[in-house]
């Protein structure tokens, strides 16, 4: 019934992507933390996360990305987004997310801006 | 369920993790039906899935449903509407002390929570009726003027 969600990483010179894959829920989050948490032990100070095919997230997933941008700042490092849907982008904006990553409307320019 | 030629569809899910996702599949394919715009669906959907992650984690009902009713209709201008109702039979609770307590925990560090807001933030128009005898969350969403 739901899009379980799957994150894959692609390890860049100066960071790391994790794409994913369906439904943002407290598992998904979970997972993304898991994935984030062993890059950052890895020594990985700038994640980008590409949500390109990602339609829907919900509150409790969201603060779980919440927690893993906190664990990262603690770490002098940054998580930041890209190809949010409108409504994403939106519900990140009321959470207050977006003042603490930066959202990029694509992942060439998050790459970009990043130095990844 | 039923579905009705004024298109009314009335539901009973278990709450169980992630039902909320069929609750919102079930209310996308109304919206869809009715002309909504994919962003206006979208908005919906994100409601309606923290509206049912609200029953579930904090109604404390007996009887482990969440009741649902989607209805979807059109104005004098053509305009389609669709109205949502998530009913629990839970505990209830205290929308002035939930608004509060939202108000005081403002904050990266403050991350739990949120539902009310999205809801109120997706949706056109909300209203909330909660007593002991459990909570009725009633939201409207309005599609473009046909053209």
């Amino acid at each position: 019934m739901t899009d379980e969600l799957k994150v894959a990483v692609e390890r860049k010179p100066n960071g790391a992507i994790l794409y994913t894959k369906g439904y943002i829920n407290n598992v998904g989050g979970e997972e993304i933390a898991a994935r984030a948490y062993e890059l950052m032990d890895g020594g990985v100070r700038s994640l980008l996360l590409n949500l390109r095919e990602t339609k829907i997230v919900n509150s409790i997933g969201i603060s779980i990305l919440i927690e893993i941008i906190e664990k990262m700042m603690e770490k002098g490092g940054r998580l930041s987004f890209c190809c949010l849907t409108p409504v994403i982008q939106k519900t990140f904006q009321i959470m207050g997310l977006a003042q603490y990553a930066a959202i990029f409307p694509d992942e060439e320019s998050a790459v970009r801006e990043l130095t990844l | 369920m039923t579905t009705t030629a004024e298109r009314q569809m009335d539901l009973t899910l278990p709450m169980v993790p992630d039902i909320e996702i069929a609750a919102a599949r079930a209310a996308g394919n109304l919206a869809r039906e009715l002309g909504l715009s994919s962003e206006k669906i979208d908005e919906m959907t994100h409601a309606i899935i923290e509206a049912c992650i609200n029953a579930r984690e904090h109604s404390g009902c007996a009887d482990g449903r969440m009741y649902l009713r989607f209805r979807g209709s059109s104005g004098a201008d053509g305009a389609p509407r669709i109205d949502v109702w998530i009913t629990d039979h839970g505990r209830g609770f205290d929308l002035d002390q939930a608004r509060s307590r939202r108000r005081h925990h403002e904050g990266v560090s403050h991350k739990r929570g949120w539902g009310l807001q999205i809801i109120e933030a997706h949706m056109d128009e909300v209203d909330i009726s909660s007593s002991a005898d459990g909570t009725t969350i009633h939201m409207v969403k309005y599609g473009e003027k046909a053209i």
